[in-house]
């Protein structure tokens, strides 16, 4: 399974609508089998989303992302949880030990609101999560 | 332990900077939030506590902090950055636009120990600009100029009533959008719109398209078929070009238009006819009753409300919102980044009569848009009929006087193409003494075929 993460010196990048950065993680059995990086525009919110769909990644870890942005991607099939932070290496781990969504790696304020970004397939109340597909 | 932001500026600043409107934020020199006033909690919806210690980035969560960072460009270089626009993200996805404004933080010795960035929410200013731009908009018409302005004044009272509508203008001023836009605007609004061409069919074919027929009414009618008129049933139906039928359909119209009532063709029953009428044509009925070509009692008809379209000859000041229309429409559909046109080519498209107006400026810009998919659109994307047969200068500017340059090369070569090279013919066309037209052709730089088309003889 592909997992991607946008990045920026070595911390999860404050918004994907600008990333330029993408850490891809091929995951198998839990295990990081290969990794690499690719680039995206950071410019135009139609050719983000077509650079991130062409590497086609099951999942997208992320920090804040406009609705807007969000909508195109599920419509593209990726699942995103977003209004993630911390170190780079943190949120893999978590993510490899099933801990994402979680409170010490959510961007200030983006925790247990009761907003829109609430769980579409992930934990209740991180304000995080949404995308269309569920995990596996 | 984190300090509050009364320890970190002191009472008397904290006080000021809490009883302000924009939002303030002060970091130290790893970007970590010290301060956070009460406006920046209201625009950002996090509140203090959960920024201060945090990486400034993940608090603001601004488009240009990754990329462009502004409080980084002031500490780097001390140079203050003075209202930037941007967006943030809030924890809704909401994009908030805001404009920035940076300066460097030192200490009683003058050493850098961090930045303050202020922002100021942008919303409301945004909403303003949105709502002002939709006044030039009415369905997907888009116009600044007076006359069309009044247009959109009159349309939703026009649309209001039940009353036959008659739109005049030229071909491509937008005949159908007006009408779609009266429909869209009227009660009638979830009803059917139907158009017809009147001018697209012949007399007898169009008889039947507009009233249906029943079976075994000519040969080859096996079953029974509802004309325009049943499916526009409740809606609209736009008879476009009314000026092109015929006298005899002409009289079944007015017929409908009088008793609201009409029979299929071969059929015994009358139907009643719940429909509002839009008609439209590029002719002037006034002069084809002269001539006899159209009924009088059918024209009094139909101009119940009549509207003039101008053609885009008349509202050049449109070109630029008509330009910035389409290409959003076509960088929508066509998923195409597209910023806009070059100066020169927007001077080209200000210097063009258009005699199919909108339509024709509408495909001018599709055809650009085969060709470029993404930056400007440039000369070399320009039919070569509309001036693109150069590719672009390197940096002409967009200067005004650059602009009235790149007209009137392209009048003067428009102008020389219409008199087929005839020099005189092209000065008088442009109103201008022979003498000027040259020392402009030799100023412009322009190149003169070897024949003149008034002599046929080799030009001196």
């Amino acid at each position: 399974m592909k997992v991607a993460l946008t990045t920026w010196n070595e911390r999860i990048s404050p918004v994907f609508d600008a990333a330029r950065q993408v850490l891809v993680l091929d995951v198998q059995n839990n295990q990081v089998v290969a990794r690499h990086e690719e680039t995206l525009p950071g410019t135009e919110p139609q050719a983000q989303a077509e650079r991130l769909a062409a590497i086609a990644p099951h999942t997208l870890i992320c920090g804040a992302i406009s609705q807007p942005m969000a909508d195109l991607l599920a419509a593209k099939n990726i699942r995103i949880i977003a209004f993630t932070a911390g170190s780079v290496a943190e949120v893999v781990s978590a993510w490899l030990a099933g801990a994402l969504p979680n409170p010490a790696l959510a961007m200030p304020g983006c925790y247990g609101r009761r907003g829109r970004f609430r769980g579409q397939g992930c934990g209740r109340g991180m304000g995080a999560c949404f995308g269309g597909r569920r995990t596996m | 332990m984190k300090k509050t932001t009364d320890q970190c500026l002191g009472a008397e600043t904290a006080a000021i900077l809490e009883s302000i409107s924009d939002g303030v934020f002060t970091v130290d020199s790893n970007w970590r939030i010290m301060s956070f006033n009460r406006a920046a909690e209201t625009i950002t919806g996090i509140r203090r506590r959960e920024a201060i210690g945090k990486p400034c980035s993940e608090v603001f969560r601004a488009s240009m902090c990754e990329a462009d960072c502004a409080l980084r460009h002031t500490v780097k270089t001390g140079k203050p950055i003075i209202n930037r626009s941007t967006f943030i993200v809030d924890a809704e996805g909401r994009r908030i636009p805001i404009s920035v404004s940076t300066a460097i933080l030192k200490d009683k010795k003058g050493r850098v120990v961090g930045g303050a960035e202020t922002f100021r929410d942008l919303s409301l200013v945004e909403e303003l600009r949105k709502e002002l731009e939709e006044r030039f908009q009415m369905g997907d018409i888009v116009s600044r100029c007076a006359v069309m302005r009044h247009i959109f004044d009159i349309l939703p009272q026009v649309a209001a009533s039940d009353a036959t509508v008659l739109i005049q203008g030229e071909t491509g001023t937008g005949k159908e959008l007006l009408a779609r836009a009266i429909h869209s605007l009227s009660t009638r609004k979830t009803k059917p719109f139907v158009a017809v061409n009147c001018g697209a069919l012949p007399d007898t074919l169009l008889e039947s398209e507009l009233f249906g027929y029943v079976k075994g009414a000519f040969t080859g009618a096996a079953n029974d078929k509802p004309g325009r008129f049943a499916l526009a049933e409740g809606g609209t139906l736009f008879l476009d070009e009314i000026g092109d039928i015929s006298p005899a359909l002409q009289v079944r119209l007015l017929r409908v238009l009088q008793d609201k009532r009409y029979e299929p063709l071969g059929g015994t029953e009358t139907l009643l006819a719940n429909v509002r009428i839009v008609t439209a044509t590029h002719r002037d009925l006034s002069a084809q009753i002269r001539k006899g070509a159209f009924r009088e009692d059918l024209f009094y008809r139909l101009n119940v409300v009549k509207v003039e379209l101008p053609p885009l000859r008349k509202r050049k000041e449109d070109i630029p919102l008509l330009v910035d229309h389409f290409i959003a429409r076509f960088n929508r559909l066509q998923g195409k980044v597209v910023t806009g046109v070059s100066p020169d080519v927007m001077a080209l498209l200000m210097a063009h009569d258009y005699p199919g107006n909108v339509r024709e400026l509408e495909n001018i810009l599709e055809r650009a848009f085969v060709l470029c998919s993404s930056g400007s659109i440039e000369r070399v994307h320009l039919p070569p009929e509309h001036g693109g047969r150069e590719s672009s200068p390197p940096s002409e500017g967009n200067t005004i006087a650059a602009q009235a340059h790149s007209a009137e090369a392209q009048a003067i070569r428009m102008a020389l193409e219409r008199t087929g090279f005839n020099r005189l013919a092209a000065a008088r066309a442009l109103g201008l003494h022979k003498s000027t037209f040259f020392r402009k052709v030799k100023a412009l730089g322009l190149t003169l075929p070897e024949h003149d088309g008034r002599s046929r003889r080799k030009s001196t």
